[in-house]
């Protein structure tokens, strides 16, 4: 069984921890967000210190630094998608294009809102912005 | 004078969606910028509202080449998360199944790759010998795709000594084959003009953009997990993992060639040494304990990911998927660079792309 090892962090040490690990040699497995049961946003930097993983949390924070700059795209398509997804800002991240969404999909009120709001109300949302009657 | 040329997201090379801005100068690739997303169906939305069992039906329906290898890495996180043990017989047929896929999967892309290239000829017998890895699949699970073979806690159908023959019998007539493929991968002169030079990824770049799997070694990364982080009692088996150093779209037809051979022995080896026992550990479905966990296995097209969050209850809280295409696509653009036109359809399927598993 592969073992998951937690460790958490502040958001200052994003991305002290993310040269360490780029020093080393580790790789960059994902970067993943969830709303925790008590409705703050965790995101975990997660890499492959083998044979386990070292998953490194950053509870409670939306806005977050990029390590796009030590990662490189390993980190950068996972930021676009957070910010898509989850509405997680990344300080100096180029957000202008969508990556899996849609160009026109509830932007911009719907950026960041796909994960955290119930799949009826976004429908309602596009209807009513369509200019159609629910 | 430059032009953009526009490939896709409809592509005869490609059989999934991706569009790819080409900023060309004359016949040569000066820059280039790939879109996804065409094929996303909020899977990971969907998983939210399921139990354990029901998520491993629709996390199997990611994707219909490496469908396996999703049901295979989401129940390894459940069960991380459970602490659920799976019994040897169990791990040894999962493993029997990923090495059949990972099979079929590389015949596909080594017949695609001859397709691209004007080698029909090579298309058609490379696809004629993968009927053999299907019909094996056939047996084992009773589907061609989408095998539902893995259960939360082991497998779901055990492979008594008639399939075990039977399955060994056809791994032996695909030996013949596969040596003939590979002699003509790597002596036929059509496939190097084509390939070789081409789409080169150097080490440090992919090492830089964190390119995985056969696209990783085929620039002289040698990375596994099956090696670096072993489950499943890959620990067991004895293989090798093929790796080049010219990183060009030649140097993944050979890592994919070889890697077949890898497969084959995993699996004459996890059939000889099949332990007795029970296969998995019922049929309950399953509580998604508090916790979360993340586990990766070697899918055909390198490092998979999920990660589930569980909250107590039947229902998942979170699953995140990440599939290994989501780190080779975007190296495409890098490989692209300084290339022709006419080589864009073979670079961008070189690192075998898989979009509906990138997108979810």
């Amino acid at each position: 069984m592969q073992e998951y090892k937690r460790i958490d962090i502040s958001k200052d040490q994003i991305v002290p921890v993310a040269e360490r690990m780029r020093k080393d040699g580790r790789y960059l497995v994902m970067i993943h967000a969830f709303i925790n049961t008590e409705g703050q946003m965790d995101v975990s930097y997660e890499y492959a210190v083998d044979p386990v993983i070292e998953a490194y949390h950053v509870v409670g924070e939306t806005v977050l630094p990029d390590i796009a700059p030590v990662y490189d795209l390993a980190a950068e398509w996972p930021e676009r998608e957070l910010n898509e997804l989850f509405g997680i800002e990344f300080e100096g991240l180029d957000v202008s294009k969508r990556l899996f969404l849609p160009e026109d999909m509830l932007d911009p009120e719907g950026r960041g809102q796909i994960m955290v709001t119930p799949l009826k109300e976004l429908v309602e949302k596009n209807i009513k912005k369509q200019g159609g009657e629910i | 004078m430059s032009y953009i040329v526009p490939i896709g997201p409809y592509h005869p090379a490609l059989e999934e969606p991706i569009h790819a801005n080409l900023v060309t100068d004359g016949e040569i690739i000066r820059d280039a910028e790939v879109f996804v997303g065409y094929n996303h169906r909020g899977i990971e939305k969907l998983a939210t509202e399921r139990n354990a069992i029901q998520t491993l039906v629709l996390v199997e329906r990611v994707c219909g080449i490496c469908s396996h290898s999703h049901a295979l890495t989401y129940a390894m996180t459940v069960e991380a998360i459970n602490g659920v043990t799976v019994p040897k017989r169990g791990e040894y047929i999962r493993v029997i199944t990923s090495e059949l896929e990972r099979l079929h999967s590389h015949f596909l892309w080594l017949g695609i790759a001859c397709h691209i290239i004007g080698h029909d000829s090579m298309f058609m017998h490379i696809w004629d010998e993968r009927e053999v890895i299907m019909d094996l699949l056939e047996k084992l699970s009773g589907n061609r795709v989408n095998y539902a073979m893995v259960t939360i806690g082991g497998a779901r159908r055990d492979i008594d000594d008639d399939l075990k023959r039977e399955i060994l019998k056809g791994l032996e007539a695909l030996k013949k084959p596969l040596d003939r493929i590979v002699e003509i991968a790597l002596t036929d002169k059509t496939i190097a003009l084509r390939t070789k030079g081409i789409g080169v990824m150097p080490t440090a770049d992919a090492i830089r953009m964190g390119a995985v799997g056969p696209h990783a070694r085929a620039s002289g990364v040698k990375i596994d997990v099956r090696k670096d982080s072993p489950y499943c009692s890959y620990e067991d088996f004895d293989f090798d993992i093929p790796v080049c150093d010219s990183g060009d779209v030649f140097a993944r037809v050979v890592v994919r060639a070889l890697e077949c051979y890898e497969s084959v022995k995993i699996i004459e080896q996890a059939l000889n040494k099949l332990p007795d026992g029970p296969i998995n550990n019922g049929n309950k479905i399953p509580k998604i304990q508090v916790g979360q966990a993340t586990c990766r296995h070697e899918a055909p097209r390198g490092q998979l990911s999920h990660m589930v969050v569980g909250n107590g209850t039947l229902n998942n809280h979170r699953v995140s998927i990440h599939v290994p295409s989501y780190k080779n696509t975007p190296t495409v653009p890098f490989m692209l660079k300084g290339n022709a036109v006419a080589d864009a359809g073979l670079i961008i399927a070189s690192i075998d792309p898989c979009f509906s598993c990138l997108d979810r």
